[in-house]
């Protein structure tokens, strides 16, 4: 009774005209700024920040996460429509939607994702109020040996990745993972591969990388396919997903939305790891992973729901404990600093107003979004009926600012360029270039939380298994190894059979 | 128009193209003035620009266009400032380890890239004394029980930062090395990671600003042993500075506005006739208050001062810390 009261209060807030404004002008932009590649809710957020000060915290932090949840939506359209991420975490996206999009389902892909990300938002925002304490509590008990743990479980998700052969997907992952360890040693200090270049510092960034390998390649790749490789425009009729597509994908917006949402709490995580890992979950799950990276339904409802749950799970430590769980909830946090409100234990007791209302608007954000976003692929599909010769240059410069404006750093502008020309290669010897992102993002945080792991202990390596999650966590990795193990024997087993059956044929 | 004509009326012509440049100069400024974010958005240096610039630019009557440029803790950002054109449209936030990048480079014998002689100060804003905090986990109710505990067992407790010679780090090892302790340290990538890593319990202590703790402080999460201030802090009345403690150390998290060497003066003149104005403005006073500040101004002679003295706690500190 008491949940229900305060949402009555919050739903109060939320619907006066003046919030609900403010709340629809974050959501509009939040597309936007997920549209752009390059562009994404930090740079969003940080450049709106100024013109929130003169309003109260509630509208504020109504606007600015707007901006954050809406960029979620918006980030798959690019990503389906060009196969060019609109932001980091819709990298998955690229494989299933843009094939889809090749096969005439651009307007199913882009409803299914709006859709799927309504979900998984309101999903998100459920048990944010319900749970949001208790959880935040349990995700502190996250610490790196934990979070080693989680991506060692990751790492062994993306062999079932690539819609490629096993040893070109390995080749790719082991790339990113070597490419990720461009930067400065965070234990010691050192420069690792830098060339002098201060820029490279921090690593290579994510969204250059997968701009270039994504977007430019496929662009660069285009004059040299035949005429008959065109993207089948497809009628207004077949714009909404078919019965059996949306059966297809309501078991993984489902699983998505779960999965995204554990993710997103647990401090330090990033989307991108939400959406890759329901991505591997929806191939390992199915019962036809071959058509995975040819168009599977599955793989843009999961991922797409995915990075929408996780979206909302980092508001939890954020809400309840008052700390930031990555770049875009730390602007957040210093948004509602700034208007006094201070994040933390306390927030729901001294500021009602601010707590629910804000709850409250995110179901109402999550419905606005959906119908911004419905109505609007009918539109973004017309897109593909633009001659590529006036499309693709347009596209180039967007990919160019977009990338400056990250960092406004060059040096991301020439690694996007650069990553173009790999991207492009990639694309002609038949390689996925999907692992190699996901190793440039597991690389640093992985070895940050091993050796952040073997600092606590010491260097005593049981420290992974004296802890219950991480032990867990790393059972799991010991079953699916064994399980893959198994089912390659008995496919083998059936092999040698259908090799006996042909002999005795002859 | 006989020649003399032509040759006096040119002279002018030239005289005033080439006055023009010089008059255009005195309005300074007479385009929006970029203050360099050398830290990603969000962070100490941040949250003191964007209320700074919403009170400055009605001062000024430009815009300030707040660009980040985050990279390497903070150095990607100094750096680019220091190179930039000394025109005073470049102008560079930054906090308190401004000063130990270069001596990080001598240390591991690297080119140095900048000193603080590259930058002319302008102004500090605010100045928040660090605190020593444990979490609630640990039965260490004062500073003694603390450090008796570290010595007992060495390299047994461990103290997470915000990253190896951050601004987390190097007050915590100007302390160790005063008190002759050994704690492991946790790098993390952030001032919220290092308290992530507290409030799990996967670290023990932390050297955190006042701002950042308060909200735990208050909730009893962490509990402060000690205050790197020269006096108590008013937010924490009962909590002891390291100086009556018996330890000569004082640290604080500054944030302050810098030019690059070479700007002229006239340009140094007006942003610190702007920023006296900014720093006593309530709204901006007001800003400072809820993030759990007072705002600490000090003008350009005041702060030279300071500063001077600061650095020299920031390179004992990374000296201290030496070679990982």
């Amino acid at each position: 009774m008491d949940v229900f009261d305060n949402l009555l209060l919050g739903f109060s807030v939320a619907f006066r005209p003046d919030v609900l404004a403010y709340g629809f002008l974050g959501c509009l932009v939040g597309t936007l700024v997920g549209m752009l590649p390059g562009i994404g809710p930090l740079a969003g957020i940080s450049i709106l920040l100024p013109v929130t000060f003169g309003l109260d915290a509630t509208k504020a932090i109504v606007m600015l996460a707007g901006i954050y949840y809406g960029s979620q939506y918006g980030g798959s359209t690019t990503s389906i429509l060009m196969r060019i991420p609109g932001e980091a975490a819709s990298v998955m996206t690229c494989i299933d939607g843009y094939a889809m999009a090749r096969k005439g389902r651009a307007g199913a892909a882009l409803a299914i994702a709006a859709v799927g990300s309504f979900i998984a938002g309101t999903f998100g925002v459920i048990l944010l109020m319900l749970v949001a304490p208790p959880l935040a509590t349990f995700a502190l008990r996250f610490g790196p040996p934990e979070y080693t743990a989680l991506l060692v479980l990751g790492l062994v998700f993306l062999a079932y990745m690539s819609a490629t052969s096993l040893v070109r997907t390995m080749i790719m992952a082991c790339t990113g993972l070597l490419l990720g360890c461009i930067g400065i040693d965070v234990m010691t200090g050192h420069f690792r591969y830098a060339f002098d270049i201060k820029e490279l510092g921090d690593g290579i960034g994510i969204v250059p990388v997968a701009v270039g390998l994504f977007g430019l390649g496929e662009i660069l790749s285009t004059p040299s396919k035949t005429v008959t490789d065109k993207v089948k425009p497809p009628r207004l009729r077949e714009l909404m997903p078919s019965r059996q597509e949306w059966q297809q994908s309501a078991l993984p917006i489902a699983r998505g939305s779960v999965l995204g949402f554990l993710v997103g709490i647990v401090p330090g995580s990033a989307h991108i790891i939400a959406s890759f890992l329901s991505y591997a979950v929806e191939k390992r799950v199915s019962k036809t992973p071959e058509e995975f990276g040819k168009g599977a339904v599955a793989g843009v409802a999961g991922p797409e729901s995915a990075n929408n749950a996780a979206s909302t799970g980092a508001f939890v430590p954020m809400l309840a404990l008052g700390l930031p769980t990555g770049p875009v909830t730390a602007v957040l946090m210093a948004a509602l600093l700034i208007h006094g409100v201070p994040p933390g234990p306390q927030l729901v007791n001294d500021h009602p107003q601010v707590f629910w209302g804000f709850i409250a608007s995110m179901y109402v954000g999550n419905l606005m979004l959906l119908a911004l976003n419905l109505p609007l692929v009918g539109l973004f599909v017309r897109v593909l009926q633009i001659p590529y010769a006036y499309l693709y240059p347009l596209i180039i410069m967007f990919c160019i600012v977009g990338v400056y404006l990250v960092n406004n750093s060059i040096v991301d502008v020439w690694i996007m360029l650069i990553m173009g020309v790999v991207g492009y290669l990639l694309r002609k010897l038949d390689f996925d270039p999907a692992p190699l992102v996901l190793g440039l993002v597991i690389a640093p945080i992985f070895e940050l939380s091993l050796r952040q792991s073997l600092v606590m202990s010491s260097g005593n390596w049981t420290i992974f298994f004296s802890r219950p999650i991480a032990a867990l966590l790393f059972a799991i990795c010991g079953v699916l190894l064994v399980l893959s193990v198994l089912s390659w024997l008995r496919r083998k087993d059936w092999r040698e059979k259908l090799a006996e059956a042909e002999a005795g044929e002859k | 128009m006989d020649r003399r004509q032509f040759v006096a009326g040119s002279a002018a012509t030239a005289a005033a193209l080439a006055a023009a440049p010089v008059g255009a100069q005195e309005v300074y400024p007479s385009r929006p003035v970029t203050f360099i974010n050398p830290f990603p958005p969000g962070g100490a240096a941040d949250v003191v620009a964007r209320p700074l610039a919403a009170v400055l630019e009605p001062i000024v009557k430009q815009p300030i266009v707040i660009e980040t440029k985050a990279g390497a803790a903070g150095q990607v950002g100094a750096q680019f400032a220091a190179a930039a054109k000394p025109d005073g449209y470049t102008l560079l936030m930054h906090i308190v380890s401004i000063s130990g990048f270069a001596e990080v480079d001598r240390l591991y014998g690297r080119p140095v890239k900048f000193t603080n002689d590259d930058f002319i100060p302008i102004a500090r804003f605010i100045a928040d004394p660090m605190v020593l905090v444990v979490n609630d986990q640990q039965p260490f109710k004062t500073l003694k029980e603390f450090t008796d505990a570290a010595k007992a067992k060495p390299n047994d407790l461990i103290f997470s930062s915000s990253g190896l010679h951050g601004a987390l780090h190097l007050p915590m090892a100007l302390f160790l090395k005063s008190a002759a302790l050994d704690l492991k340290h946790l790098p993390t990538n952030g001032g919220g990671p290092a308290l992530t890593a507290l409030l799990g319990n996967n670290s023990q202590a932390l050297c955190s600003s006042i701002a950042a703790a308060n909200v735990h402080l208050r909730s009893g999460k962490v509990r402060a042993l000690a205050c790197f201030g020269g006096q108590r802090s008013p937010a924490l009345p009962d909590v002891p500075t390291l100086k009556e403690l018996g330890y000569d150390i004082e640290f604080y998290l500054w944030v302050g506005l810098f030019a690059p060497k070479g700007t002229p003066d006239n340009v140094i003149a007006t942003m610190r006739q702007a920023s006296k104005q900014a720093a006593a403005n309530d709204k901006f006073v007001q800003a400072m208050k809820n993030l759990g500040q007072d705002v600490a101004y000090l003008d350009q002679p005041e702060f030279k001062t300071f500063w001077d003295a600061d650095a020299k706690r920031v390179q004992d500190a990374v000296r201290a810390i030496g070679k990982v």
